[in-house]
């Protein structure tokens, strides 16, 4: 028997519709031992077994400042996410391994000003980080978040978001595609917001972002025009991940193995990768 | 049996005619005297052609592969192959324009010992049935005769057929060897890699070799031409042809002598019925 | 350390296997409709280990398995239930005879990517409870390389004891503690060679190393391949492949595998088994997307890997130059000439 990839029982506590292809799925060991001792850093990842279907790889999508639980958000995309969605309720029994990869560089990015930038399910990863700055506010100067998606209805956290807004020392964007009724807050794509909202000082300011490939090709790209360095552009990658600790092969790019060196990258380590995204 | 020599000048000829972007044939190996495949852009490399005896693969494998896709394409082909063209071009995976067909008339291939191939021993289409141009001279088609372990086969029981297939998927690793070399499977995402199959991402266990193996024969029935691409790619030297064959036997006892892909725009057994089709087992 | 190397006659060899087949759990390759693979042997006349033979799969299903458990589950109206692990029969202790020394290095370089961070404890059990012999090959075949690449039979510690030909006698030389420790039983049959076993090995060697008709400057083509991603002599050599997986699953250091669930109403497995990169969809993912649909960027990652990326990454080549996937490749491909033509391929 493969002791390595064998998965601990974690219990569903609870199930939140965040639209209508996204649930997050609140999650606690069945065994409190196990519980008491599960940490990790914002930016890791677990692979989420729905026993009988399969395993998929999904962020941690809560700091383990809040502890307790944890959060999965899990968009419906193929087989294995269908029955997640479709078969798993509160109570239902699954499957965590981990936590694995590398995390983002809470530690360094202290004292500098933080711009989030987040294209719909991307904001999952990045709300790990961000909780963990607000809960630990005082280490990190002004906190910028910037989301963007498709429609209102496609916003993940709609919550949080509200209480994000509320306070005083963080700065929300929002944005959509295009104009909706009862809509407010800005129209456009995240480059194009960013672009025309965004007013960071480039001396002390790091960059954290997460979205489709589109946005984030584009985003680069505003980011690059507005003068940021590479090595100020964080990252998390979506790599076809299985084993999660490096000996399966299916995350391997050139000599990186994205479930090790990774997930998150600085956008100057991407540029260093051979082109297979 | 040599032709070396002509299929160079054919193919230097196509190039410098324009009549084709790419050239598929045979080439040595680098170091034993085996061949392999060789498609190629570059006119300048026409003469590393080869066409003997130890040309055995099926190269129509080539015709739904990525680089020759809606291609202007020169094949080489022999009896058995140009068998598979027709199926292919029935099929609608490849268009007759595209193609320009240098059909060998095959005097039998040799295996890796040199040996004449079973298969070729019981050829019984050694010229191309379809072609644009001809090399060696028309021989006539033989008449089907079901070979000595297939016979051994037929008269097995039902429970010696099957232990003799259970333990044939036992050494199946699922590598898909087969499946790829055959002409015949050209499924862009084949139905046992479907995301709705049990099979897909199914570990390589006996019944999981044998669901594979078995839904394979049954798509490939009334098609299979015998050119055993599959089996001289297994690298487990499965029995392959006998799955296949055990079909071709049965079909051409009760589909009117069909063998497939014998002439032109043959639809093979399956897709098409004739009113004396044997009907007495619909009730 | 320097350990022993010895004389033993061919009989006297021969009645060594059969006590070792007599009192351990031995392996050794068995002829199978025509080839050979490595199955667990009763007696000596069950076998060939006189000469190497090269084995259709390698060693490698020894220590890491075609198909295997990972975990058997069931799930009932209270939740899951993972059972007890079951019995792991490759982490029996074990003796193999009859390994060619390209299959024996092949298992070492694969414990850099068992051993890196987190330790694949079965993998290790497996290697630690075997006991390897290997027999010198005497006649290469021409798809065969392994002294072309970084490492050299006479040193290398990647088994436990070797065979070699001298005359119609064999030199066994020890190569390891473990080996040194499991003859000590014989030492009554074995003749303790000094300085004199060293000369009659370099000798062997060298008869060896000459035999070869596939040569390779090894740290130039590494040294080439390292800026050849962009080269288009990988869309040239890999338009024939056809993107199976023969060559990986019968290569002894292709370790790439796949999970997966197979349950049946209330009671499962799950899964891991062989999988490659030639697979066109071993790159998909959920959305749809696929980085490497076209044929000529999974050879490109299948040579690079083998020849560039693992050495980088753990200091040694993956590829140790075995040909098993020249052979057994439907169309021939051979890994030799493609590596070489890209490289050269400026």
């Amino acid at each position: 028997m493969e002791v390595l990839l064998k998965p601990e029982i974690c219990t569903i506590q609870e199930v939140i519709q965040e639209t209508p292809d996204v649930k997050t799925f609140r999650l606690k060991f069945k065994d409190d031992s196990i519980m008491d001792k599960f940490t990790w850093n914002p930016g890791q990842f677990v692979e989420f077994s729905i026993i009988g279907s399969g395993e998929c790889t999904f962020c941690i999508a809560s700091s383990s400042t809040r502890k307790g639980t944890f959060d999965c958000s899990i968009k419906k995309a193929g087989l294995i996410t269908a029955d997640i969605h479709n078969l798993l309720d509160v109570g239902s029994e699954i499957g965590i391994r981990g936590p694995y990869g590398n995390w983002f560089p809470f530690e360094e990015i202290k004292g500098q000003n933080l711009l989030y930038i987040g294209g719909g399910i991307g904001l999952a990863p990045l709300r790990s980080l961000i909780q963990y700055t607000l809960d630990n506010r005082k280490d990190y100067k002004d906190i910028t978040i910037l989301y963007g998606a498709r429609t209102s209805a496609d916003m993940v956290y709609k919550k949080e978001i509200e209480e994000w807004k509320k306070m005083e020392d963080v700065n929300v964007i929002l944005t959509i595609d295009k104009q909706e009724d009862l809509w407010f807050d800005n129209v456009g794509v995240v480059p194009k917001i960013l672009e025309e909202k965004v007013h960071p000082d480039l001396s002390c300011t790091k960059v954290i972002t997460c979205g489709p490939p589109i946005m984030i090709k584009y985003t680069l790209m505003s980011l690059d025009k507005m003068g940021f360095a590479p090595k100020d552009v964080i990252t998390t990658l979506e790599m076809r991940m299985q084993c999660g600790l490096g000996k399966c092969g299916r995350c391997n790019i050139g000599s990186t193995y994205v479930c090790k060196d990774g997930p998150v990258f600085t956008y100057e380590q991407m540029k260093k990768l051979p082109d297979e995204f | 049996m040599n032709y070396s020599k002509q299929i160079q000048d054919i193919a230097v000829r196509l190039f410098t005619e324009n009549k084709i972007d790419v050239f598929v044939g045979y080439r040595k190996n680098v170091g034993d005297d085996n061949q392999t495949p060789f498609i190629f852009k570059n006119p300048a490399l026409c003469d590393k052609l080869v066409f003997t005896e130890k040309s055995t693969h099926n190269l129509t494998n080539y015709l739904t592969n990525e680089t020759t896709k809606s291609k202007k394409v020169g094949l080489v082909v022999k009896g058995c192959d140009s068998r598979s063209l027709n199926l292919l071009l029935t099929e609608g995976q490849v268009k007759r324009d595209n193609l320009y067909i240098i059909g060998v008339s095959c005097d039998g291939c040799v295996d890796e010992k040199n040996e004449k191939e079973a298969r070729c021993i019981a050829c019984v289409m050694q010229s191309p049935v379809i072609y644009n141009e001809m090399l060696g001279i028309e021989k006539e088609k033989k008449t089907y005769t079901i070979d000595a372990d297939l016979l051994k086969l037929k008269h097995m029981s039902l429970t010696e057929r099957a232990d003799f297939f259970t333990e044939m998927f036992s050494n199946c690793i699922r590598c898909n060897a087969c499946r790829q070399s055959c002409p015949l499977c050209y499924c862009d995402k084949c139905v046992i890699d479907q995301d709705s199959s049990l099979y897909h991402n199914g570990a390589n266990t006996t019944s999981n070799a044998g669901m594979a193996l078995m839904t394979w024969y049954l798509h490939l029935a009334g098609r299979c031409v015998d050119c055993r691409n599959c089996e001289r790619a297994c690298p487990q030297n499965l029995p392959l042809h006998l799955l296949h064959k055990q079909n071709e036997m049965v079909i051409y006892e009760n589909f009117q002598n069909h063998q497939a892909g014998m002439y032109e725009k043959d639809r093979g057994a399956f897709y098409k019925y004739n009113l004396s089709d044997p009907d007495d087992f619909i009730m | 350390m320097a350990f022993s190397i010895f004389h033993i006659s061919n009989d006297e060899l021969h009645k060594l296997y059969e006590d070792i087949i007599k009192n351990n759990e031995t392996y050794a390759p068995v002829e199978h409709s025509g080839d050979y693979k490595f199955k667990k042997v009763n007696s000596l006349k069950e076998c060939n280990t006189d000469a190497p033979i090269k084995t259709t799969a390698s060693v490698k299903p020894l220590f890491f398995p075609q198909t295997s458990a990972i975990m058997h589950y069931s799930e009932d109206a209270k939740g899951i239930k993972i059972d007890d692990p079951k019995e792991d029969v490759l982490t029996h202790k074990k003796v193999i005879l009859g390994v060619k020394h390209c299959d024996a290095r092949g298992m070492q370089v694969l414990d850099s990517v068992a051993k890196w961070d987190w330790q694949d404890e079965d993998w290790i059990k497996r290697r630690e409870n075997t006991v390897i012999f290997s027999t010198l090959c005497v006649t290469p075949e021409n798809t065969c390389f392994c002294t072309s690449l970084d490492y050299d039979v006479k040193t290398t510690d990647a088994y436990d004891v070797l065979v070699v030909n001298d005359g119609q006698k064999k030199l066994l030389k020890v190569c390891t503690e473990k080996g040194e420790q499991f003859l000590e039983p014989y030492t009554g049959v074995l003749t303790k060679l000094n300085g004199e076993g060293d000369a009659k090995l370099k000798a062997e060697f060298t008869k060896f190393k000459n035999a070869f008709h596939l040569k390779m400057d090894y740290k130039e083509v590494n040294a080439k391949l390292q800026g050849a991603f962009e080269n288009d002599g990988w869309d040239f050599e890999s338009a024939r492949c056809v993107s199976c997986s023969a060559c990986a699953f019968v290569c002894p250091t292709c370790h790439c595998f796949k999970i997966s669930d197979e349950k049946v109403r209330d009671k499962g497995v799950r899964y891991k088994s062989y999988d490659s990169c030639n697979q066109k969809y071993f790159t998909l993912m959920a959305g749809g997307h696929n980085p490497r649909t076209q044929k000529y960027r999974r050879w490109r990652q299948r040579g690079m890997h083998k020849f560039v990326y693992y050495k980088e990454r753990f200091g040694v080549n993956l590829c140790v130059g075995c040909g098993r996937c020249t052979v057994k490749c439907p169309v021939n491909i051979s890994i030799f000439e493609v590596v070489n033509n890209v490289a050269n391929n400026i």
